[in-house]
């Protein structure tokens, strides 16, 4: 313990030291090297713009490198106050850094005293010295904080995981028609794409797509269910000579690529006069989500046993074990089984495409934001597709939200027990 | 249960069944070996009228099915039909017209079915001379016999598995197990794009589309040892870095300085809760040439040019990689948190008292501990990864193409690549021999989770 007291205090002593460094390198992004060009350097980049008019750009860089400067001279007294505040002087200093970086280009350009076309690689060394300084000086303030320095890391993730959410939001609510836009934020904000995604029905009809998925999802959620409850129980709790093939058979069947027998599938289907209808849909998701019964399985088998033989001596049968003993105690796998079933119509495009071919009436959602995107509608539904995106995802993330430990001790098979 | 009572058991499923029927046969009086020519006909003569007389119905409903709809495909399933379409002269409307010659689809289709009815018939059969035999017995015991409604309250309690099951396995066998066993059969045959039935047919060729993937076709040989290839670069890449980064994430965030643990934990949850269809659309968006991420690295300066992330070929398979990482990592980030907080802290303890780095602690203490417990997941990944089908189509589709390929592209990986001959190039008996393949390679890595798991050796100990 004396030995980290000991680095948090080395740290903190560090801290002045890179405070001072910070405004230093901030002015040397303004000096020029000469004959330093094709080293990496340019002696082009930000020096010029200090020439130019646009000083009033790099205010908020040189005022947050003078309050880095300022609370890392106060941790010559490293208190916890004094370090929490030169944290933040150094966070902000890298957000004002960002913010500049991303800005410099439209700041050579608006200058016009730089040679066209400005790459951020013209900047100068001292421009990148000061992030790694402000960089170093918050990654200190943290460990001098005993702040554990991942939150740096964290954050960062957190920016790429959700940005490209954050951007299917926007896209959803711009008013800009096409595809592609050199920017990222809107010009426009608007909800047309969303209204129009109901209203106009004559080729994609979203909102009869959406009933459709809802009502095989629904029928497939209840039969599913009910199937996948019913062989895990009898695998689980019923003992019978065929139980060992009949379950090797399933694991071994489960195992050929699914896409393999899907014609297959379909010529069944045609040949039953059930082809490009919902209910052939309910069928292939009901039959091919029985097999995951080994979740459920899994879970009935941690049912203690004692409770249905104490059962069976009142004069129970298994039918009544089954409905009045293991289903109430089971709700937690019932809700599990029964989301999942829900999900898959919801995200299943591959199946749907070769059941229904072209039948557009009968499509589910997903395929049918697939089509929006093919090369001949993009640029007319692209928007509409993002607004139909977030539509489906919203009830899809919130039920997997609420599922998402059973998911865990699915995939693990139960490595992770307490 | 160990392994003697599996063997003794073996034993007794083996050959039980024909066994049963030679001492049924021989210790069954008349009405008992009446039975084994009429179902049902033990059962009826002793009184247990309703269930003779299903049996016979059964036997009925067999016969007619066998002899009016069966034999026509039976028949033709060692050539997969003769008759092709014709295109014959009729005098009546002065034209040629289309007679509809024999569907070698159709054929294999009923005659797989065909087969697979017989054999349930062959154990309803079995079943109904044990009932009769068991009728038997009981009377010789001076025993009641079981009435029908004893029977069916025996689907409730003794046979309740067999109500459960019927169901169930009837769906999975129509919808899993027929078009398996059907898609099987294909790869020895020459269904392709140009034997389409109804208009052509198609017939067995035996193993010659094993010898085409294995070398008898330069081309095909060529493409699949490449996409084998590539495939398991791809599923040795992607599991490694997933587990790792998505390790590294969980580590992160279940540091116990570390606030907000669940806000953290929500933000990675929710890309992987958004639909993966969604998401790598997006995904395939937000890289595609005009796309936003090179709109805004052109529009900061960071680039001149559009960087083609998806239609060069390295880059392509960079991008799909990475996609990848930005999909799994949340994934793994899920799994191993609780695994990561089973680890014993006391081991902790010990190494930072002996002065241990934190990379220190990680390799000897925690990337061991985790290898060993999820060992079985890390190949269920990897399976996973080898038919990862969403991420390369929907992000490249498989591309870029490439024309030293069979209808293939530089990302496709086998499963991909199936699904192109299939559904666009209607190329099915390669399709179908593709798939073999990957069934074998999914089949000997799961059957190593199995005997690595363990948890279904010991099934019964937990109850």
């Amino acid at each position: 313990m004396n030995k980290q007291r000991a680095i948090h205090r080395k740290s903190a002593r560090f801290i002045p030291l890179l405070a001072l460094l910070l405004p230093m390198s901030f002015l040397l992004s303004f000096i020029k090297v000469p004959g330093i060009d094709g080293l990496g350097f340019s002696s082009s980049g930000l020096s010029l713009l200090f020439s130019g008019l646009n000083i009033i750009n790099l205010l908020p860089l040189f005022i947050t490198a003078a309050l880095s400067f300022f609370f890392g001279l106060l941790t010559l007294r490293p208190t916890r106050a004094n370090l929490r505040l030169t944290a933040s002087a150094f966070t902000l200093s890298i957000l004002v850094f960002i913010y500049t970086l991303l800005s410099a280009k439209s700041m050579a350009d608006a200058s016009g005293l730089l040679p066209a076309p400005f790459l951020v690689k013209h900047l100068q060394f001292g421009f990148w010295l000061y992030f790694l300084l402000a960089f170093l000086g918050l990654i200190l303030s943290l460990i001098a904080l005993r702040q554990p320095s991942t939150y740096i890391v964290l954050t960062a993730m957190a920016a790429i995981w959700l940005l490209p959410i954050i951007w299917l939001i926007m896209t959803s609510f711009r008013a800009e028609r096409g595809a592609y836009t050199p920017y990222i934020i809107p010009k426009g904000w608007t909800l047309d794409n969303y209204i129009r995604l109901f209203t106009q029905t004559n080729q994609f009809n979203f909102a009869r797509w959406y009933l459709n998925t809802l009502f095989v999802s629904v029928i497939t959620c209840a039969a599913t269910t009910m199937m996948v409850l019913m062989i895990s129980f009898t695998f689980s709790r019923l003992r019978f000579p065929s139980r060992r093939l009949l379950m090797n058979i399933g694991l071994v069947v489960a195992m050929f690529p699914g896409f393999m027998s899907m014609i297959a599938v379909y010529h069944i289907l045609k040949a039953v006069g059930l082809a490009k209808s919902l209910i052939s849909l309910i069928l292939v998701y009901t039959g091919g989500g029985i097999l995951n019964y080994t979740i459920a399985k899994g879970f009935f088998d941690t049912i203690p046993r004692s409770l249905d033989e104490a059962a069976t001596i009142d004069g129970a049968t298994k039918n009544t074990v089954f409905w009045r003993i293991t289903l109430p105690s089971s709700k937690p796998i019932v809700v599990y089984t029964a989301i999942t079933a829900f999900i898959a119509p919801w995200v299943d495009f591959i199946f749907v495409s070769v059941i229904m071919k072209d039948d557009y009436a009968n499509y589910t959602v997903a395929l049918g934001l697939f089509r929006m995107l093919e090369r001949e509608h993009i640029y007319e539904y692209f928007t509409r597709f993002t607004a139909g995106a977030v539509l489906v995802a919203i009830p899809i993330t919130l039920l997997f939200i609420k599922i998402q430990k059973f998911y865990v001790e699915g995939v693990t098979g139960g490595a992770v027990k307490g | 249960m160990t392994r003697t009572a599996l063997k003794q058991r073996k034993k007794k499923t083996g050959p039980g069944w024909i066994s049963q029927l030679i001492t049924m046969f021989r210790e069954g009086d008349l009405k008992t070996r009446l039975g084994f020519l009429i179902m049902g006909f033990g059962s009826f003569m002793r009184g247990q009228i309703i269930k003779g007389l299903l049996f016979l119905t059964s036997q009925a409903i067999m016969v007619w099915y066998v002899l009016g709809f069966a034999s026509q495909y039976l028949s033709k399933l060692d050539t997969l039909g003769d008759i092709g379409m014709q295109r014959v002269w009729s005098g009546e409307r002065q034209n040629f017209v289309r007679t509809p010659g024999d569907n070698s689809l159709l054929i294999l289709l009923f005659s797989v079915m065909s087969i697979m009815l017989f054999i349930a018939f062959i154990a309803l059969w079995h079943s109904s001379i044990r009932s009769g035999y068991k009728a038997q017995k009981l009377l010789e015991n001076k025993k009641r016999l079981p009435s029908f409604s004893d029977d069916i309250k025996s689907m409730l309690n003794d046979r309740f598995h067999f109500t459960l099951m019927s169901l169930p396995s009837l769906m999975v066998i129509a919808f899993t197990i027929l078009p398996t066993i059907f898609m099987i059969l294909i790869a020895f045959t020459n269904f392709d794009s140009k034997h389409q039935p109804p208009g052509n047919m198609f017939t067995w060729v035996g193993f010659e589309n094993f010898s085409n993937l294995f070398g008898a076709n330069p081309l095909i040989a060529n493409t699949f040892s490449k996409i084998l290839g590539w495939t398991m670069v791809w599923a040795v890449i992607a599991t490694v870095t997933n587990y790792l980064f998505g390790m590294l994430l969980a580590i992160f965030i279940n540091n116990k300085h570390i606030k907000l643990k669940a806000m953290w934990r929500t933000i990675f949850v929710i890309t992987i809760a958004v639909p993966q269809f969604v998401s790598l659309m997006l995904m395939s968006q937000i890289l595609h040439q005009e796309g936003p991420l090179n709109a805004l690295l052109k529009q900061f300066g960071f680039i001149q040019q559009s960087i083609p992330f998806i239609t060069d070929i390295n880059n392509a398979r960079l991008t799909v990689l990475s996609v990848n990482l930005w999909v799994g990592i949340p994934y793994t980030m899920l799994i191993t948190s609780g695994i990561l907080m089973n680890i014993p802290k006391d081991l902790y303890e010990s190494a930072s008292i002996d002065g241990a780095s934190p990379l220190k602690m990680f390799v000897y203490i925690t990337l061991p501990y985790m290898l060993f417990i999820t060992t079985p997941y890390l190949i269920t990944a990897f399976v996973g990864n080898i038919n990862n089908f969403n991420v390369i189509f929907l992000l490249t589709r498989g591309g870029p193409l490439v024309t030293e390929y069979y209808q293939a592209g530089k990302t496709d990986l086998l499963v991909t690549w199936l699904y192109r001959l299939t559904v666009e190039k209607q190329d099915y008996s390669l399709a179908s021999t593709i798939g073999i393949f990957v069934f074998f390679i999914t089949a000997g890595l799961s059957l190593l989770v199995f005997n690595l798991s363990g948890s279904t050796r010991r099934e019964e100990e937990f109850q």
